[in-house]
């Protein structure tokens, strides 16, 4: 390594640590951790030198650094670290800085990341929801049924012009941010750890792709082994709700056949089995970080509320829908409410939840592909 | 060796352990003119350094020393010791103690001469604690050939009714006695000193570095038996596996030392006993390679003359970086350890054909603890209640310097006689 001046960003310290690394300082730079992890190339390995870049507040080669997200946190280094500096959360945290850092508008970085948010990141889809019930009359005279006298949650909250009207243009900005955080990401990522290659770039989106599909370096993880099943069934959960609410689409715009659909059409059956899939698998990422608490940590308040939010996803699906079928209103529509919510809450705030990782490590995948990084396994 | 059976009011010091610290404390308060008592667990005194094949920096052996301290115990009517003894309980205080003494069969008596005709027709083999294993024993031993007390001693758990024929029939001074059982003394003695030392690290919880599945991994008190002329191997220096003599050794720094899923701590001597090893290895072959991976080299004091000895040696390849992994080899006995060399943040490989790790010091009050004795969490003994800790029980040292810890607790519970029992400060 050529000779640098190393000029110590503190505040970066400080917000690792205050971010869930609060370990850091324990590194003493044994390099356990890169001998045990998996994922690392062999050559200028992780986590070590970012275990010390961090301690020495060297912001500029960790935000933009693809080897933060070649990570996947397995925390064998962590269960192997002789000092308990957690080398796992700490890049864990450093992501979530990464995130923040490329994110765009800023403000809502910083408001998944503070738990004193968490009730305004709740409250504006509650008012919006509410001021749609409102409009609609639901508080003066009542919701109205749909054929035969059932609950219909499309007459409850109609695609057009509420649910639709809100969720179409709330996903263009969610593209147009993610397009623009990748823009500015993949510019520092070539800037900082590019190297002249000849490379068909085409083949590393192919190779990445083909990796994420069959989550094959999950299985490099040994501690938290047990992760791969749990992730992979979240993962093809959700596909399989994409695929469904692409049916729905096509149901509702092409057919004009609106919701709900007998519980024999194939929209409800790939929507039923991801959202079981979606129920299983989460549960599964609840229950194996608390069994790994102690070797890999139990994680942060960002981990966590994109955890709640998936939760409230599935949970609030499934009830909705079965209170529906069993015609209990009081409970039907408080439940498809509360769906209502934590949907909007998954997607509007994708760009800068943990939900985001999808797209970073994703990029930092084919870019270190590319770059000749990241061998394809 | 016997017991003293007058219970006299006279100072009276016990030394719970008759390693080196608990000898030297032991001749130290004897010499002033104090009787005391030596409880020693194993079948011999001189503990962890009887095992020892050479002490840094010098490279001499250690026997001269311990012989030393076993004439002067030999010489001292003062001193009266107990083998295979075990403290059972301690009661009062400074001054006045009463010590329940447990004595377990040796099953060999005094009418013993050592001459080795028992282990000769002795039809059972036990493995050799004394060599850690690393080779096989008659039920009926001499635990090694300059142990002291010469004496034999029989294995009963393991010698049958066969074999315990054999062993007395064999036997022309009727010394092997079967009918022995352990038997339990009280002592009154005015001051106690702690020496109960340290054992290895159990390399096998350090399950990344393959000791007890590769062959050729072998921890560093391995080496010294290897290496020590009444070891194993006469001093020949071989691998395990196969028996070849080794031409390359890498030395496995921080093997469960300096590691809280381990020990904590840093075990203080294992970096001088690997620069140390490697002298051995490299005087048996002048083209062997030894590679030390460490974390950082710590060789305190003037130790640092010794570390840079040994550098200047260019078949001793130092590389930063601790070692994580290792694996056997697909198709040869050797074994593959793997780190990251810091220096050029490339993650390396390293074959060799034995590997040696250097595990650390844990106190013996992490497995075994004296009553009325306070421990620190890692099992670390600490001065109290009148009973004043030494050596290697209270923290890691290296031999020259737990002599000088049991001088100073020597001194410590000689001025208990001057006080006649009073509180005295200790640290």
């Amino acid at each position: 390594m050529s000779e640098e001046i190393v000029k110590p960003d503190l505040n970066f310290v400080k917000e690792v640590i205050s971010s869930g690394g609060e370990s850091l300082k324990k590194c003493y730079q044994c390099s356990t951790c890169t001998v045990v992890c998996g994922m690392t190339p062999d050559n200028s390995p992780f986590p070590r030198k970012e275990m010390l870049y961090a301690q020495w507040g060297m912001r500029d080669k960790l935000i933009s650094n693809p080897d933060i997200w070649l990570c996947h946190q397995c925390s064998d280094c962590t269960a192997y670290c002789p000092r308990g500096a957690k080398p796992g959360e700490v890049l864990g945290a450093i992501r979530k800085m990464a995130i923040k850092n490329y994110s765009k508008p800023s403000f809502l970085a910083s408001m998944v990341n503070e738990p004193k948010s968490a009730i305004l990141l709740f409250a504006i889809p509650i008012v919006i929801f509410l001021v749609f019930m409102m409009i609609q009359g639901h508080f003066t005279t009542g919701i109205p049924r749909g054929e035969g006298g059932i609950i219909s949650f499309s007459k409850f909250m109609p695609p057009i012009p509420y649910i639709d009207f809100l969720f179409i243009p709330l996903a263009a900005l969610v593209v147009l941010s993610f397009v623009a955080s990748i823009k500015s990401y993949w510019a520092d990522m070539a800037k900082n750890y590019g190297k002249p290659t000849d490379a068909d770039i085409n083949k590393s989106i192919t190779d990445t792709i083909i990796e994420i599909l069959s989550h094959k370096k999950f299985s490099k993880c040994n501690v938290t082994a047990d992760r791969k099943i749990a992730h992979l069934l979240v993962f093809y959960s959700f596909i399989g709700l994409a695929i469904t609410t692409s049916i729905a689409v096509f149901y509702l715009y092409l057919l004009k056949w609106e919701s709900p659909y007998p519980q024999t059409n194939i929209i409800k059956i790939i929507g039923n089995i991801s959202g079981i899939a979606l129920l299983v698998g989460i549960t599964m990422i609840v229950s194996n970080r608390i069994k790994n608490k102690d070797k890999a940590g139990i994680g942060s308040y960002f981990d966590w509320l994109f955890i709640v939010i998936v939760y409230g996803v599935g949970a609030t699906g499934m009830f909705a829908q079965i209170f529906r079928l069993l015609d209990i209103a009081f409970i039907a529509y408080p439940m498809y409410f509360a769906h209502l919510v934590f949907i909007f809450a998954l997607f509007a705030y994708a760009p800068f939840s943990k939900m985001a990782h999808m797209v970073y490590r994703t990029t930092a995948l084919v870019f270190a592909k590319h770059v000749g990084r990241d061998k394809s396994i | 060796m016997s017991a003293h059976s007058s219970e006299s009011t006279t100072p009276r010091l016990l030394v719970i352990g008759g390693g080196f610290s608990g000898l030297t404390s032991a001749v130290d308060a004897a010499e002033k003119g104090i009787e005391v008592i030596i409880v020693e667990k194993n079948p011999y005194l001189g503990g962890r350094v009887a095992q020892l094949n050479k002490y840094f920096p010098k490279l001499c052996p250690p026997n001269c020393g311990l012989e030393i301290n076993f004439r002067r115990i030999r010489e001292n009517p003062l001193i009266t010791f107990y083998t295979m003894a075990e403290v059972e309980d301690i009661s009062g205080s400074p001054g006045d103690y009463t010590v329940t003494i447990k004595l377990n069969p040796r099953y060999v008596n005094d009418n013993c001469t050592a001459c080795n005709a028992c282990t000769e027709a002795c039809p059972k083999t036990i493995p050799n604690e004394f060599n850690f294993g690393m080779d096989l024993i008659k039920a009926a031993y001499l635990p090694f050939n300059q142990a002291f007390p010469l004496k034999y001693v029989v294995d009963a758990a393991h010698c049958d009714n066969n074999c315990k024929k054999a062993c007395m029939e064999a036997c022309k001074y009727n010394a092997i006695d079967f009918n022995m059982k352990p038997v339990t003394i009280t002592k009154k003695v005015t001051s106690i000193i702690l020496a109960t030392g340290w054992n290895p690290y159990d390399a096998n919880k350090i399950d990344n570095l393959g000791f007890g599945q590769i062959k050729n991994v072998i921890t560093n008190m391995m080496m010294e038996r290897l290496a020590s002329p009444n070891g194993p191997t006469n001093g020949k220096i071989i691998r395990p596996s196969d028996g070849k003599p080794v031409d390359s050794v890498i030395f496995v720094q921080c093997a469960g030392s300096r590691d809280e899923n381990h020990l904590a701590f840093c075990s203080y001597i294992c970096c001088m006993a690997s620069l140390k090893q490697a002298q051995y290895i490299r005087e048996q072959n002048k083209d062997a390679k030894i590679y030390i991976f460490y974390i950082d080299i710590r060789t305190p004091g003037k130790y640092e003359q010794f570390y840079w000895k040994v550098k200047e040696d260019p078949n001793v390849i130092f590389i930063k970086g601790k070692v994580a992994k290792v694996t056997q080899d697909t198709s040869s006995d050797d074994v593959i350890v793997e780190a990251e060399d810091m220096l050029t943040g490339e993650k390396i490989q390293t074959k060799a054909s034995l590997v040696v790790l250097a595990t650390g010091m844990e106190p013996s009050g992490a497995t075994m603890k004296v009553p009325k004795v306070e421990y620190t969490e890692e099992g670390f003994s600490i001065s109290s209640n009148g009973i004043f800790a030494a050596g290697c029980s209270k923290y890691p040292l290296d031999v020259a310097k737990s002599v000088q810890d049991a001088t100073g607790a020597a001194m410590k519970a000689l001025s208990l006689k001057i006080h006649e029992g009073e509180e005295v400060s200790h640290g």
